[in-house]
């Protein structure tokens, strides 16, 4: 219990610290002095939080309530399996990001408003991964965005305030329609507690089954949105362009899966049995396919490459989605596969999107001919990172695109079965073909191009570290699948 | 009859007593009077609170030993208790928060007229809550009519005057509906007592005779309690009497004077017509349809808004929409949810409004939203503590806003025919409350380097920080620990019938 | 209905009385004429409580001769309640008299919307 509290209240106070302490900036040396010491102190906290939800983790642990929000509504806390895997993907997404930050924020102003954001938003994802109820997920759901957003819009510019407002509305939107179906469910079910087959009272689904599914279709919609399902995806490329590269790398590679999490929730509180063959189960299959190819085709068409990147993560989103909406174990197994494996890739494609900005300045994809010849650590990772979300073996990307495609294969579902599988291999297609230019010009520049003016431009050891230990835990998962299944195998289950 | 159940008469007479009393009093003299009033009025009503907790049912008092039907009336349950002690903080909490700004705003030769006011505000508020008499409720709405109106014109500028105006005129319509509403219901029941006109009316529910009058007794008086307490059509008075009085004048007017007519209306519907009879009829669909309309218009207008205060009044137009819409749902859940929302919204908008005052006060004296950029930085208590109401107001869980919100659609649910509009336009109004609300909070976090005004820190307004936290707390109390107080205003209500 | 109305015309009045105080109150741009509204509108409703409480062929209810049975008198509570009124209704009569002096003595007219333009125009 004290585990599993200090791992979300510890990072929450140390944010809190950081947001208090703040000051008005100093110039020249003193503020060099100011940074180091919140830069170290920034490290230790979240150092330290790490250490303690590793240790949680580790630590299997009993339920229980923290308090009565009213009387029926309790305030639980219960690490289950998917809680693990996704606390997991926090776990070592979010510090190597920090890391990174410290480098990347160098010459930003405000810088202890957004390490104490960060860090509130580290708690409260912990805390996300270890709700145990609903209505717990959901206010640190609610919570999440609230503390997401001023990462969004740290620059403070007015396109960075009107995307971080369009994030916000967007996520609000989507989190009342999610508690319009929990005011629902909680009329017909005993307990808002998780489970992965169904709470749904048996005479509730005789009298209001109708009434549930499009409540089931609501909510599903409602937690989407966070995941960027179409037709409520529109908040992610405006919010990624503007933000700073290891909070995009953040909100891509964690803070969207939160949508992912609440839909595994949803689907589990309903239970597939109930919304197995129905219109939701068409509708949402759908969606997911139409959001997989025309997220694909979107970041084909653009130009910026965090843009780019962004639509991706639409795109990719939306194969974790389908292999939920399948409902079948293997296609289940591929989704959580690909939550870390997406994870990872992402949030190390974003930090080498970044170290580029960060070091020449250039957002195009055009502009970066010769790039690989300048930083070269830099753009192999990048490289390996590409091929592992296209989903070429051995990396992460491949196992996962492999089970979800198999699952599909597998599940008997009418269309579907083979339409899906179609669907991912062409997107893979127009993911290879938005991903793979820049590689190509970046390492073959073509026999026009001036390699008198070529600079090291490698980042510091800051920058690399943190790409290079994400781009291995995505070559990781790829080699080593087994060391996950396990985990998700229980997740299924719902233990 | 124990000692305590004088509380209730006394706290009447002593705030009262103690506005005449401010009359001839220095300034200061007068502050401190009116401090310890209320302070002591806050601690009759806990101790009410407890005793009646305690024993679990109510008393009437009689006034002068005449008994019923003749004489006059107080009645006091929990809820009334309740709702006295929490009027109590919240007027001390915007006195002390709108304190450092009353020079600025004030001739110093009126400061004691203004503690009068406050005092007689007080004790018309608390004899709206406590009578159980209807006529007496009539005079002391007047009453509250009065000193509202010099609430707001006591700071003299043109504004002010233009708005008390309204303000009167609006009101004494009301308040001209709410007496006719009454005659009417004395001349068919024969009572101004309300348990005895509530026996009456059953009477003629049940012979089937008188109805239509009874109903349009009903109504005038639901009308007239509705144009005073700003329902969405009737509204127009409210963004220049909130937004250009003082603040204390403004936090209290926009938490507790519109809260007194609608506890007063709870009062009508329970005590004096009876629920279920009150629930048959049309006038509730029309509550609720109109109380719909001002949260989505409320909301709308504050948007368009380009000065903080008048958005935050406009704010209250909206929630004060939602207060109508749980009468409208005709249940008891929607019923409890409006009474918690009372309570949430007197402390969220208290708040915000002594928040503000902070903001405006380092911006310059401007309340442009382009002023106020980077307000937060120059006076961080009143950010935090604008950031905290605007989540309340938004309905962020762990607020007190998230409560009143969860309950009304709980209530919502048990009422099929209402069920989706209520929960569709409560879903819209939360989403525009985001709109504004974070517009300003995003616009008081965004930095400015070289804005040429002051900051103020802890150091300078000690007394107007610990409000603010003190708010802040009140909020988060509401919202975590909501369970013991709809535990009691359901007791509360229940002593009602 | 008609001999009804025929029979209680004083409450009749009273109600036509007191919806044209209310429209003139509610409508007139005019602040004395607002004034004016607002007391038609109080004396109708006292006008009302009067005929409820009047009986037939009684006296007021003032102890003349050492009379004190109940039969000799009308109901004497109306009474009390229109004089309660009649006090609520001058106080506030007087509040808004005085709100009108100030505003004519500052913007020369007694014109709400008027007022209301020159605010507008003062900008502030």
């Amino acid at each position: 219990m004290y585990l599993i509290l200090s791992s979300i209240f510890f990072p929450i106070l140390a944010g809190l610290f950081l947001l208090i302490r703040y000051r008005t900036p100093l110039s020249g040396e003193k503020r060099a002095i100011d940074r180091k010491a919140l830069t170290t102190l920034t490290g230790i906290f979240l150092l330290i939080t790490a250490a303690l939800v590793i240790a949680a983790l580790l630590h299997a642990e009993e339920g229980f309530t923290l308090f009565y929000l009213t009387k029926t509504l309790p305030i639980y806390f219960r690490i289950d399996s998917v809680g693990r895997l996704f606390s997991m993907l926090a776990v070592i997404v979010l510090p190597c990001a920090g890391f990174f930050s410290f480098e990347y924020m160098k010459h930003e102003e405000r810088e202890s408003r957004y390490y104490g954001f960060y860090l509130l938003a580290f708690g409260v994802l912990n805390a996300l991964c270890s709700a145990g109820n609903l209505i717990t997920f959901y206010l640190f759901f609610e919570l999440l965005t609230m503390t997401s957003m001023p990462l969004v819009l740290h620059s403070c510019s007015r396109e960075a305030v009107m995307a971080g407002l369009k994030y916000l509305f967007y996520s609000l939107c989507g989190a009342y329609a999610a508690l319009f179906g929990i005011y629902f469910l909680y009329q017909n079910c005993d307990s808002l507690a998780f489970t992965a087959d169904g709470a749904l009272r048996a005479s509730s689904i005789v009298e209001h089954g109708g009434f549930l599914l499009v409540t089931a279709f609501v909510m599903l919609l409602g937690f989407g949105v966070k995941a960027g399902m179409f037709p409520m995806h529109a908040w992610l490329p405006t919010a990624h362009p503007v933000a700073p590269a290891p909070a995009s790398a953040v909100l891509s590679a964690v803070i969207v899966k939160a949508g992912v999490l609440a839909i595994i929730r949803v689907l589990g509180m309903f239970g597939r049995d109930f919304l197995r063959g129905t219109w939701v189960q068409s509708v949402w299959i759908s969606l997911t396919l139409v959001t997989v190819f025309m997220g694909s085709l979107l970041a084909y068409r653009e130009p910026v490459l965090k843009k780019r990147l962004a639509y991706s993560t639409v795109s990719q989103l939306s194969y974790i989605l389908f292999g939920l909406a399948v409902m079948q174990e293997t296609a289940f197994t591929g989704a959580l596969c690909h939550v870390l494996a997406h994870g990872f890739i992402k949030a190390s494609l974003f930090l080498c999107a970044g170290a580029i900005i960060y070091k020449t300045g250039k957002t195009r994809v055009g502009e970066l001919r010769g790039i690989g010849k300048e930083m070269p650590l830099t753009m192999w990772c990048f490289t390996i990172a590409s091929l592992g979300l296209i989903g070429i073996p051995p990396t992460g990307g491949f196992v996962s695109k492999w089970y979800l495609a198999l699952g599909s294969l597998k599940s008997g579902l009418p269309v579907f079965d083979v339409l899906g599988p179609v669907i991912l291999l062409v997107s893979a297609l127009l993911t290879a073909g938005y991903l793979l230019p820049p590689v190509i010009h970046g390492f073959f520049p073509g026999a026009d191009y001036d390699y008198g003016s070529l600079q090291n431009k490698e980042p510091c050891r800051l920058m690399t570290v943190p790409i290079f230990i994400l781009t291995t835990a995505s070559v990781f998962i790829g080699l080593f699948p087994d060391s996950v299944s396990g985990i998700i195998a229980a997740a299924f289950t719902g233990r | 009859m124990d000692f305590i159940c004088n509380f209730p008469f006394f706290s009447i007479l002593i705030s009262l007593f103690s506005g005449t009393i401010c009359s001839v009093l220095p300034a200061k003299a007068a502050k401190a009077v009116n401090r310890l009033v209320i302070a002591a009025v806050g601690l009759m009503s806990a101790v009410l609170l407890l005793y009646l907790l305690s024993t679990g049912e109510s008393f009437i008092y009689w006034m002068g030993h005449f008994p019923a039907p003749w004489g006059n009336e107080i009645r006091a349950g929990v809820l009334e208790a309740g709702m006295a002690l929490f009027f109590c903080v919240i007027m001390y909490l915007s006195m002390a928060g709108g304190a450092h700004k009353l020079p600025d705003e004030v001739v110093e030769s009126k400061h004691s007229l203004y503690y009068i006011l406050v005092n007689l505000l007080l004790s018309s508020l608390l004899a709206l809550v406590y009578t159980n008499d209807m006529f007496t409720a009539y005079v002391f709405v007047e009453i509250n009519t009065i000193s509202a109106c010099g609430l707001i014109m006591i700071r003299q500028v043109g504004r002010t005057i233009e708005a008390a105006v309204r303000y009167m005129i609006m009101s004494l319509l009301g308040s001209g509906l709410l007496l006719f509403g009454l005659c009417i219901m004395y001349d068919l029941t024969g009572h101004l007592l309300m348990s005895n006109i509530k026996e009456s009316v059953a009477l003629i529910m049940a012979n089937g005779e008188y109805q239509i009058p009874l109903i349009v007794a009903v109504a005038l008086m639901c009308i007239g309690l509705c144009i005073k307490s700003a329902l969405f059509p009737f509204h127009a008075w409210l963004p220049d009497a909130y937004g250009y009085s003082t603040v204390s004048s403004a936090a209290i007017l926009s938490s507790l004077v519109s809260k007194g007519y609608i506890f007063l209306l709870i009062k009508i519907i329970y005590r004096v017509i009876g629920f279920d009879i009150f629930n048959s009829t049309r006038i509730i669909d029309v509550l609720f349809v109109f109380g719909l309309m001002g949260m989505i218009f409320g909301s709308l207008s504050a948007i368009k808004e380009n000065d903080i205060r008048r958005m935050i009044a406009f704010s209250s137009v909206a929630q004060i929409g939602y207060i109508y819409m749980g009468f409208g749902m005709g249940t008891q859940a929607g019923m409890v949810a409006s009474i918690f929302h009372i309570l949430s919204h007197a402390a969220t908008k208290s708040l915000l409004f002594i928040a503000a005052i902070g903001l405006t006060d380092v911006s310059g004296g401007s309340r442009k939203f382009i002023d106020l950029t980077g307000a937060a930085y120059r006076n961080k208590w009143a950010g935090v503590a604008f950031t905290a109401g605007s989540l309340s107001m938004v309905g962020i869980p762990l607020f007190s806003g998230f409560i009143s919100k969860l309950l009304f659609a709980q209530a919502a649910v048990q009422v099929e025919g209402k069920m989706l509009a209520s929960l569709i336009v409560l879903g819209i109004s939360t989403v525009l409350n985001a709109v504004y609300f974070m517009k300003t909070v995003i616009r008081i976090y965004t930095s400015e380097q070289d804005a040429p005004y002051k900051s103020i820190t802890f150091r300078d307004r000690k007394a107007y920080t610990v409000v603010l936290v003190c708010s802040i707390l009140l909020n988060v109390i509401l919202g975590v620990s909501s369970q013991p107080v709809v535990d009691m205003i359901g007791q509360g209500l229940a002593m009602f019938a | 209905m008609g001999p009804n109305l025929l029979a209680n015309y004083g409450e009749a009045v009273s109600a036509i009385l007191f919806c044209i105080g209310f429209t003139n109150l509610l409508l007139q741009t005019n602040l004395i004429k607002k004034i004016i509204g607002l007391n038609i509108m109080d004396s109708a409703i006292y006008l009302f409580l009067a005929e409820k409480g009047y009986i037939a062929g009684r006296a007021a209810p003032i102890v003349v001769d050492g009379v004190t049975s109940v039969e000799a008198y009308i109901n004497p509570i109306p009474s009390g309640l229109v004089l309660t009124g009649i006090v609520v209704s001058v106080s506030v009569t007087a509040l808004m008299l005085s709100l009108t002096i100030r505003l004519y003595l500052r913007y020369h007219t007694l014109d709400l919307d008027e007022i209301s333009m020159q605010l507008k125009r003062e900008g502030k």
